[in-house]
């Protein structure tokens, strides 16, 4: 913060609630603050929050994989949402959908499209990791030559989907109109069914993935890779095979997520970019390589952008993220959860 | 069981072997020996795959396993220590295990192999679901070798096992070592403290300069001029146990 100026854990953490109760004041004073309004913003904001939090799971799981951070992240996110696009198009421009499903024909289109989103959205990392980012994870990544060249290969690589995507869908919105059934009401808030799938499937997923990360032997395997690819190698962990796993798990959360929110704007080619920012500044908040700490950075950047934009301006919605991310690098820079087990000297 | 021939490796374009032979039998305890940077751990890197041959060939058990991923090697039965400290830490004991054992097909043999390891080592059963991280030095060894232990290998390769331990808990470390020998397994270990590994092994190597120096019966070299004069500080009854 200051020159030879070193903050203690505890004082991060009372300067962290002393911003936090600022803001809270701050907020509770807007003249549209009201109970109805406080609970929609929560229900946005934590809904908005898991999108987030997916996506940037995914950066945080690459980054403990790979050692670089992927810039090309947000283009699997566009490209996601137009492979459930797709699929939901296809699906309910054929007649056979109607057939089996007379009524339901809407969300059973939209499923598919999601299942079709992640598994296809998964396949395309594995295939882009073992093709243009193998010969260059070889030679290293982190802080070596290499690793910057992965990191430039990161944005080549966005700019290379992104105008691949242009060939195929066009640089025009496509609306995705998703026949999900009316607005729901939930404790007096009326919630459109595209927010609700939303929070149900994000964290469904999460909570899948976290299950998967320590219940399970490849999710063991996963984390050992992730801390430590030597001695992986040295228990008999295959692991240029698991830092592909990573990279497609990374990927498909990333396309599910596209689809998710495709129904709530529009699918277009440059939906990408600014939800990589987000996700960023959501990974970094908590704590970048950790992953419950994504989830909850997801949460903190949701509800914060979302309160910010309702109660202070909406103008400048894309702005808070990166206020709140300033903000937490400047009192607590290794985020929340970012702390690095020590190993005893 | 382990035969090197004429092994030449690196790291990047600096060779550090110039063409190493060894042979370690079956069920022998082998002490391999050598100052800093003569290339110990170098030729245990080259047998578990880490790092590629240049030349040579590795023999293991028959088979030509030089240039294999290590996972293979490891599926093999050629298990490689590293130095005390390279555990998960933010996994625990239990976890960690577990991870040593990550070739095995059955939960049957993992769970086996779990109980064999808490037998050689009931410290480990202790803290079997503290963090790794808290563990003290010694603990942190034993865990390392219960994990090269786990996977049902025919021969392990120790990376220093006295690195920075008390007298006391390397004593004990080598009770161990033997007693995994006595259950039929093959050990190669590195050491530096020369004395206590010629007292462990039957067969022991000198290394220098990235080649074989010396070679003998442990307990001829142990009285051996040119290694006393190298290793073990010339007076012999000087040179601390």
């Amino acid at each position: 913060m200051f020159k030879g100026f070193k903050l203690t854990r505890k004082l991060e953490n009372t300067l962290m609630l002393v911003f936090t109760l600022i803001f809270l004041g701050y907020i509770s004073m807007s003249p549209d603050m009201n109970l109805e309004s406080l609970k929609g913003v929560l229900i946005i904001g934590i809904t908005v929050g898991i999108i987030y939090g997916l996506v940037a799971v995914g950066i945080s799981l690459i980054y403990t994989g790979l050692d670089v951070v992927n810039f090309s992240h947000g283009e699997f996110f566009m490209l996601g949402a137009f492979t459930g696009l797709t699929v939901y198009n296809f699906l309910i421009d054929g007649e056979l959908i109607y057939a089996i499903f007379p009524d339901a024909y809407g969300w059973v289109g939209y499923v598919i499209g999601l299942f079709f989103a992640f598994v296809v959205m998964g396949l395309f990392g594995v295939l882009i990791e073992r093709v243009f980012l193998r010969p260059l994870t070889k030679k290293g990544g982190g802080y070596t030559v290499a690793g910057m060249g992965i990191i430039i290969c990161g944005f080549g690589l966005s700019v290379v989907l992104l105008n691949l995507a242009y060939i195929i869908w066009n640089p025009t919105a496509h609306p995705f109109h998703a026949d999900l059934g009316l607005p729901i009401n939930i404790g007096g808030v009326t919630l459109p069914m595209t927010y609700l799938w939303m929070l149900v499937t994000g964290f469904t997923v999460a909570g899948a993935l976290y299950f998967f990360l320590n219940k399970t032997k490849m999710g063991l395997g996963v984390r050992a890779v992730a801390h430590s690819k030597v001695i992986s190698n040295l228990v008999g962990i295959n692991v240029p095979l698991y830092i592909s796993i990573i990279f497609g798990i990374a990927c498909a959360l990333a396309g599910l997520a596209g689809t998710l929110v495709g129904p709530t704007y529009q699918v277009v080619v440059y939906m990408g970019y600014i939800i990589l920012l987000k996700a960023f500044a959501s990974a970094v908040v908590g704590g970048f390589g950790s992953l419950p700490g994504a989830i909850v950075g997801g949460f903190t950047v949701g509800l914060f952008e979302t309160s910010c934009a309702f109660f202070i301006s909406g103008s400048h919605k894309d702005a808070y993220a990166f206020l709140l991310m300033i903000v937490v690098l400047l009192i607590k820079p290794t985020g929340f959860f970012g702390v690095q087990v020590k190993m005893k000297a | 069981m382990l035969k090197i021939k004429n092994l030449v490796s690196g790291y990047g374009s600096v060779q550090i072997l110039n063409g190493a032979n060894m042979k370690v039998e079956n069920q022998s305890i082998v002490a391999l020996l050598g100052g800093n940077g003569t290339g110990k751990s170098t030729i245990l890197k080259a047998c578990s795959g880490i790092i590629r041959t240049w030349k040579g060939s590795i023999n293991f058990n028959g088979e030509d396993i030089q240039n294999l991923p290590p996972h293979n090697i490891v599926e093999k039965g050629l298990v490689q220590v590293t130095q005390g400290k390279d555990v998960f830490p933010a996994m625990t004991v239990l976890e960690n295990l577990k991870l040593g054992g990550f070739t095995l097909k059955s939960k049957q043999t993992l769970n086996d192999n779990i109980e064999k390891v808490f037998n050689y080592f009931p410290r480990l059963n202790e803290r079997k679901s503290q963090l790794a991280a808290t563990l003290s030095g010694g603990e942190l060894q034993m865990l390392c070798i219960g994990r090269g232990l786990m996977s049902n290998p025919k021969m392990i390769m120790l990376d220093e096992p006295s690195a920075a331990l008390a007298p006391q808990i390397v004593l004990d470390i080598f009770k161990n070592i033997n007693k995994i020998r006595k259950d039929g397994l093959t050990v190669l270990v590195v050491e530096q403290n020369v004395r206590m590994a010629l007292l462990l092994a039957d067969y022991g190597y000198v290394i220098k300069d990235g080649v074989i120096n010396v070679e003998g019966e442990s307990k001829k070299l142990m009285y051996d001029e040119s290694v006393k004069d190298s290793y073990l500080g010339g007076g012999g009854t000087t040179a601390n146990v």
